[in-house]
């Protein structure tokens, strides 16, 4: 990186605020997913001004600038080549505003999510998308990637939730979109920032909705013998007229890693177990746990729990948004997926799972948001065995390629980022691509902003004829998501 | 456009979409108007690909398109600068494809909203949004509007279950966002974009959603107050009960008087009430919406207590809602010279607004009758003409920018409907906290040559 870069940041954020020692960067070389790379310095602005003169700069040298929250996203978005500068948001870590009269939040971008619900709570408000890594991701990192979460089912996704935004585009001009009311009038620009993985704008202040807490809650945890009942338990749930606040699969391989790592009393014989949350009025709970019930054991569940205590419901909850660290116990390395599916696709698509698994001789664990038809495959290898590295990629592939046969999506959740720009092409034409790049380039003309992300370029797609090029998979081990 | 070429453009036309296809049809001319302007040329293509093909020939011609579904928002908004081709949607009505077992239905855009419930309803499955003009308004055009119902109280508006979109851009291009599964951030989220859109930046073709299990039963719970202070304060007593009702309307007292079958027009047209009275008795009302079994009713009403002052189910409770629901229509059926607005607020910005209504309106010899979402800010205010004379479109501008005037920060309010004369003295659209200069960088990148709905919309 160019020296004068770094003194000119320097001189915007203070000297403190800047890293550019090789020691320093690594630690910024890597987010939740598989790919690396060492960015030129990482900066760390504290308010919208020094986001502002950074962008400035960067749009003045032509500077590539990617934005980073914790760090924990699955799909390489916060990846930073060495010609760019880190923008890590985390000294913008404050809650604004609890405004409870009007329900909602203004937070900076590096508040971390979980941090808004317990802010709120005493109130009898909680923020309602709550990805497994909530502990530790960041909502400016949730707005850029529109993250999902078990809860999501029945309260949306982080698109529903937001109503206001803060933003400093790439040239450093500092926007408002929205505000504390539902909408507005005009374009519905801050539905459209959601999702955009740092290549519109950064986001300094977001306003977010807080929702009541439920009076009551009941979880449930329905056990089946074969994955094939518990998938196709899923299809009758969400035909039942009810929609739970969460339907949550764990296959039986899955069911013991999380058992072994929390022991929260998930049975350890299991072929698949669903975790089953309903919220509301009591009544109203009462009445849609007897009757999801009812379902599940019509569905061949052997046994359906019920969560006795708050400490119960917890435990399970632990062991749920805990998996993927669970994993990293066992296995070195995996590879996520995050493939999605229509709901009624669910049983075949594991079908089609279990035959990629046989056919490349690699475990594959499930652990994933059934209700959704959001898949999160967890594919295990050992990373020094050649042979096992390269069938995990294609293993990895041939899961992707059954989703968009059956009609579904490369990602629910954790975003294209770098991981997953090679499929877009296979959900979008030529035609779609160009449109989204004509919009990204009304904000970021000149791709300064997180580039080569999430939008493959036009010439690239045009020579993307054949067979798809591997996803490029390194392994990396045990992240919790 | 000159009459030579108007000719010339529909033969053309009539090359994409077949002779039957081109013209006003049932319309005559002057239904087709949109603020007064005339379209010179009328189309109705039957795919998307036929669209394609007029909006590459309108590019070509640098000629102005305006899109149509069932012409029951096209009052809306700024006078067109001039509508060169009306393209109508109304043969793209088919169901594209339904799975009642992922709920999910891609619709084609001219469908009619109400033809779209009755299929779900076959599989006891709903899109839980409420749309005046039921019989006419098409799935397009309710997406392109963002309109939004009482139902908006619990599910949000379309833009909060629209799954994936397909529409043409101004280069002749037929474009997709989102797909047909429930959870997907494969690319931007075009459907946000495209929603509340007023046919600016595309032609709707096609729109998905995810559709939901329809209720077993519901119950509307009527609760009057002396005043919107007691109004106000209920609501907030609902929002720390546990109570989650689907729709939480505030009426005004005038507000009733519209919740009625349609009547016919007043002449002269001014205000005069239903029944003779000295003075409309000022309550103020709150309809609560529930949804569940009886023992979630019988809690309703143990929660609820004594504030109930009637409860609605079955038909009645039907009619209630639709009146609700069309309400402005009713208002503008009997008041040719009534104005609407439509307003976002925050929760504690309802009173303020309400407050800023009651009095901009008499000051400018309107009556205010005002309904709305309690807790989402989406309120409907109708002016209603006061006096034997029509208001001077002066009287219209002075009324707007009181009211907007005396809104609490950060809202905003458009007028829905007003009579055209009025349009050129003020700006339908007002302000808005979202950065304009931004809303038009995205204009001009997808249809730099400006030929969707010029000068209709903020962009």
């Amino acid at each position: 990186m160019d020296p004068s870069i770094i003194r000119q940041l320097r001189k915007i954020v203070g000297s403190e605020a800047v890293l550019d020692r090789p020691e320093e960067l690594m630690m910024y070389e890597y987010d939740g997913g598989v790919d690396r790379s060492r960015p030129g310095a990482v900066v760390f602005p504290e308010t919208t001004q020094h986001v502002s003169g950074i962008m400035r700069l960067a749009s003045q040298t032509k500077t590539p600038v990617v934005p980073r929250g914790a760090g924990t996203g699955l799909s390489g978005g916060a990846i930073a080549s060495k010609e760019a500068i880190m923008l890590a948001m985390a000294r913008m870590n404050k809650i604004l505003e609890i405004d409870v009269a009007n329900q909602r939040a203004v937070v900076q971008p590096g508040v971390v999510n979980l941090e808004v619900s317990n802010a709120a709570a005493k109130f009898g408000y909680y923020y309602a998308p709550d990805p497994s890594s909530q502990k530790a991701c960041t909502i400016g990192g949730n707005v850029a990637e529109n993250s999902g979460g078990p809860h999501t089912l029945a309260m949306g996704v982080t698109v529903n939730h937001v109503t206001g935004l803060e933003v400093v585009l790439p040239d450093g001009r500092i926007v408002e979109f929205g505000g504390k009311s539902q909408d507005s009038c005009g374009l519905d620009l801050t539905g459209f920032f959601v999702g955009s993985e740092g290549t519109m704008g950064v986001v300094t202040k977001a306003i977010v909705k807080l929702t009541k807490l439920p009076e009551a809650v009941a979880t449930l945890l329905a056990i089946y013998n074969s994955v094939e009942d518990a998938a196709n338990t899923v299809v009758a749930i969400t035909q039942s007229g009810v929609t739970p606040a969460a339907l949550e699969m764990l296959d039986g391989w899955m069911v013991r890693c999380v058992e072994e790592n929390v022991h929260a009393g998930y049975p350890m014989d299991a072929g698949a177990v669903l975790l089953i949350e309903l919220e509301g009025m009591k009544e109203a709970v009462e009445e849609q746990a007897e009757a999801v019930s009812a379902v599940c054991l019509q569905a061949k569940a052997r046994e359906v729990r019920r969560a006795k205590t708050e400490q119960e419901r917890q435990l399970l909850w632990l062991g749920r948004k805990t998996a993927f660290g669970a994993v990293g116990r066992v296995s070195p390395a995996y590879y996520t997926q995050d493939g999605v599916i229509p709901r009624t696709k669910v049983p075949a698509t594991l079908a089609e799972i279990e035959r990629i698994s046989q056919k490349y001789g690699l475990i594959i664990g499930n652990v994933f948001h059934a209700g959704d038809g959001n898949l999160h495959p967890l594919i295990l290898f050992d990373s020094r065995d050649p042979k096992q590295m390269e069938d995990s990629h294609k293993a990895g592939n041939e899961i992707m390629e059954c989703c968009i046969r059956f009609g579904g999506s490369i990602t629910g959740e954790h975003g294209v980022g770098l991981e997953k720009k090679n499929f877009m092409p296979r959900l979008f034409t030529e035609d779609d691509l160009e449109v989204m790049i004509k919009l990204r380039n009304a904000y970021n003309p000149d791709s300064i902003l997180n580039p080569q992300k999430m939008i493959p370029e036009l010439r690239f797609c045009r020579e993307i004829t054949g067979p798809l090029p591997e996803a490029k998979v390194e392994p990396v081990s045990g992240m919790p998501v | 456009m000159s009459a030579a070429a108007a000719v010339s453009v529909e033969r053309e036309l009539a090359a994409i979409v077949g002779e039957g296809h081109v013209g006003p049809q049932e319309f005559t001319p002057s239904q087709l108007e949109i603020n007064g302007v005339t379209p010179a040329a009328v189309v109705s293509p039957a795919s998307a690909e036929e669209v394609a093909a007029v909006v590459r020939l309108a590019a070509e011609r640098k000629l102005v398109i305006a899109p149509a579904g069932g012409f029951t928002k096209q009052d809306i908004g700024g006078v067109p600068e001039r509508v060169d081709i009306l393209v109508r949607t109304h043969r793209l009505n088919t169901i594209e494809q339904y799975d009642p077992g992922d709920l999910t239905i891609s619709i084609n855009a001219g469908m009619k909203f109400v033809d779209v419930l009755s299929t779900l309803a076959e599989h006891k499955q709903w899109l839980p949004y409420d749309a005046p003009h039921l019989a006419s308004a098409t799935l397009g055009g309710l997406v392109a509007t963002a309109s939004v119902g009482p139902l908006k109280h619990a599910f949000g508006g379309l833009r909060d279950f629209c799954i994936g979109v397909q529409f043409v851009v101004a280069d002749g291009k037929v474009v997709k966002g989102g797909g047909m599964v429930v959870k997907n951030v494969a690319g931007y989220d075009l459907m946000k974009l495209i929603n509340g859109s007023f046919g600016s930046l595309a032609i709707i073709t096609r729109a998905n959603f995810k559709v939901f299990p329809m209720h077993r039963q519901t119950q509307t719970f009527l609760c009057n107050f002396n005043s919107l202070a007691e109004a106000i304060q209920f609501r907030e007593r609902i929002f720390k009960s546990p109570l989650t009702p689907i729709c939480m309307e505030i009426l005004s007292p005038h507000a009733p008087e519209y919740l009625n079958d349609p009547q016919p027009p007043n002449d002269p047209d001014h205000y005069v009430p239903n029944q003779p009275v000295t003075q409309i008795p000022n309550i103020w009302q709150i309809a609560l919406r529930a949804a569940g079994s009886d023992a979630v009713l019988a809690r309703y009403r143990g929660e609820l207590g004594s504030a109930v002052t009637r409860e609605l189910d079955g038909a009645a409770e039907e009619q209630f809602w639709r009146w609700v629901t069309h309400f402005e229509y009713n208002v503008l059926e009997r008041h040719r010279n009534a104005m609407v607005m439509y307003t976002h607020l925050t929760i504690q910005g309802v009173a303020p607004a309400i407050h800023a209504l009651e009095k901009a309106a008499p000051d400018c010899n309107f009556i205010p009758a005002v309904l709305g979402r309690a807790a989402t800010g989406n309120l409907v205010a109708a002016f209603v003409p006061l006096s034997v004379d029509p208001p001077s479109a002066m009287q219209y501008a002075n009324c707007v920018s009181a009211f907007r005037a005396h809104l609490p920060p950060g809202s905003s309010a458009e007028v829905a409907h007003c009579p055209k004369e009025a349009k050129h003295h003020f700006d339908v659209w007002g302000t808005t906290p979202t950065d304009v200069t931004m809303m038009h960088a995205v204009k001009r990148a997808i249809d730099p040559q400006n030929i969707f709905n010029r000068g209709r919309f903020i962009v």
